[in-house]
């Protein structure tokens, strides 16, 4: 599609050239360590170590990340008014949208591959399981791509980006406590759809033990797929405004 | 090159554009001018393909804003009112980036040459941010060159900028004449008759008054005022010279002199022989 790239080129080249994603990225990388060496410490002593360990805490701290790395992408353009010239381009909504979300699913996924240093690490001390390292990977690359997706929704429905973090933390926080709310709702079925319908719902209990299923991949191509369509829509509209 | 018929916009109940029309042709160079509100930035917008019109059509080197949207927003080189930045980009990066979003294959090349246009490819590597006020609207104009539209749209580019730096925007805008079509928007009436070949002014969504620059001021024109004192003569001879002046409409005595006011619609220095009798004071 026409443009998609030109957009991509951009965006990821502004997260090069930002300090706040440097601080971003330093930041991502602190908290995966520490998860990493306190595990790592105790597996060593007591437990059998868990590879997904990096994965599995991220699965939590992707509720603050995710917002960080995408706040930025729509409020910005609305607030200083290159939101209106790139929509007298003749690029489509559809090929800025997919521009901006690619280029932080790729930021993300580079900050994600810098982590698997700890995995040679493990494998260097202990023998770890690679299949289920795996599908840990494989699970909250996808899991991150919805939370990036979440958060570019949010960016678009504001010029404030302070407001645009705050309200995709809000909705990540949401979708990852319906993992908690199945447990303390009465009713069996309201407890299945809400764990269904959660984001960790889809990570915990399948990626990270190692199973790769249709469904959860499914599940993250979809809300995706939704975030990516509302966004589309609250973009179009700002042409009627 | 650009065709307006009966174009209304509406914001709800507010009615910011209410059914103007006008055409530009190839190579001329089209004020819009109206005071705030006036619905200069709505006619632009609609014109760049920003913002569908309520009604109305509009067609822009030959293609329907609504119906041919990309290949209007093709032909058309755009500076919003607030000029839109990338204040972490390079100066080069930015023009670039636009040239490539307009669809440019060579769009260094591109860059390099509308850089040059607006004197500012010295300064290619530094950052956005770092531009003083005038440089960043000169940028500005330069991302609305960089593909060489048939159209180019600019709203308001004298804002806030420097005399000096006014002057050689006008001159560049003038300048673009030759192998653009342009419409640019301003509130300031000598600012549109230096510049334009024609003028449209707008008030309240309507088109007032639609003309070249001379034909407007003799429409408009609302005479001369002089005062005028008078020395050697007795009042009442120097009133009944006064009043009988050419091109004099009225005269009123006021603190130890006189306030002439020359007749409407006669263009400044028709009234030249009321100045040249001026007696001596
Ligand atoms: N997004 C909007 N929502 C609601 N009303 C709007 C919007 N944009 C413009 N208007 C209204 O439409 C009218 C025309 O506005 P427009 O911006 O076209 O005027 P303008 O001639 O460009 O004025 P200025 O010289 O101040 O830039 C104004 O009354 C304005 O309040
Ligand atoms: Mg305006």
């Amino acid at each position: 599609m026409i443009g998609v790239g030109t957009v991509f080129r951009r965006e990821l080249a502004a997260y090069f050239t930002s300090p706040i994603a440097y601080l971003i990225g330093a930041a991502f990388l602190l908290v995966t360590a520490l998860v990493f060496n306190s595990n790592l410490t105790l597996a060593l002593t007591q437990e059998p170590v868990n590879p997904a360990i990096v994965p599995n805490a991220l699965s939590f701290f992707l509720i603050f990340f995710g917002p960080v790395l995408t706040m930025r992408l729509l409020a910005e353009e609305a607030r200083e008014g290159t939101l209106e010239l790139l929509l007298t381009t003749p690029v489509t909504e559809v090929a800025i949208v997919l521009g901006k979300f690619l280029s932080a699913w790729v930021f993300y996924s580079l900050l994600l591959a810098a982590t698997l240093v700890y995995q040679i690490i493990l494998s260097n001390v202990t023998q770890p399981e690679t299949g289920q390292a795996i599908a840990a990977y494989i699970g909250i690359w996808l899991y991150g791509g919805a939370a990036l997706a979440v958060g570019l929704l949010c960016s678009a429905l504001t010029e404030s980006q302070v407001v645009a973090a705050f309200l995709s933390v809000a909705v990540l926080l949401l979708l990852y406590l319906g993992e908690l709310a199945g447990q303390i709702v009465a009713s069996i079925d309201m407890a299945n759809l809400l764990r269904r319908l959660s984001m960790p719902g889809h990570y915990i209990g399948s990626f990270a033990s190692g199973l790769v299923r249709f469904e959860d991949i499914i599940y993250y191509a979809g809300v995706i797929a939704i975030a990516l369509f509302l966004t589309l829509r609250l973009v179009e509209l700002r042409r009627l405004r | 090159m650009i065709q307006v018929e009966n174009l209304c916009r509406r914001y709800g109940p507010h009615t910011a554009l209410d059914g103007i029309s006008f055409e530009a042709a190839p190579g001329e160079v089209v004020g819009l001018l109206g005071p705030n509100g006036a619905g200069k930035t709505t006619t632009m917008r609609i014109l760049t393909g920003y913002m569908p019109p309520t009604s109305g059509r509009a067609v822009v080197a030959g293609f329907d804003v609504q119906t041919q949207s990309m290949q209007a927003r093709a032909a058309v080189g755009y500076l919003p009112e607030r000029v839109p930045l990338y204040p972490d980009m390079t100066v080069a990066g930015y023009v670039t980036f636009w040239a490539q979003m307009r669809g440019i294959r060579k769009a260094r090349t591109a860059a390099q040459q509308a850089l040059e246009q607006v004197d500012l490819w010295d300064r290619r590597r530094s950052l956005v941010r770092s531009l003083s006020k005038g440089m960043r609207q000169r940028l500005g104009l330069a991302q609305a060159l960089v593909h060489a539209p048939s159209v180019v749209i600019l709203d308001e580019p004298t804002i806030g900028i420097d005399p000096q730096q006014v002057i050689d925007v006008r001159q560049a805008v003038r300048g673009l004449g030759v192998k653009h079509t342009v419409l640019f928007s301003t509130h300031i009436l000598t600012e549109a008759e230096q510049v334009c070949d024609r003028v449209i002014i707008l008030n309240q969504g309507r088109i007032v008054a639609h003309g070249t620059p001379s034909e407007l001021r003799a429409t408009l024109y609302a005479g001369d005022r002089l005062y005028v004192q008078v020395s050697k003569l007795n009042p009442e001879a120097a009133l009944k010279a006064l009043k009988s002046a050419t091109g004099v409409a009225r005269v009123e005595p006021s603190d130890g002199g006189y306030l002439v006011y020359g007749q409407p619609n006669i263009a400044p220095g028709r009234t030249s022989q009321v100045r040249s009798r001026r007696p001596a004071g």
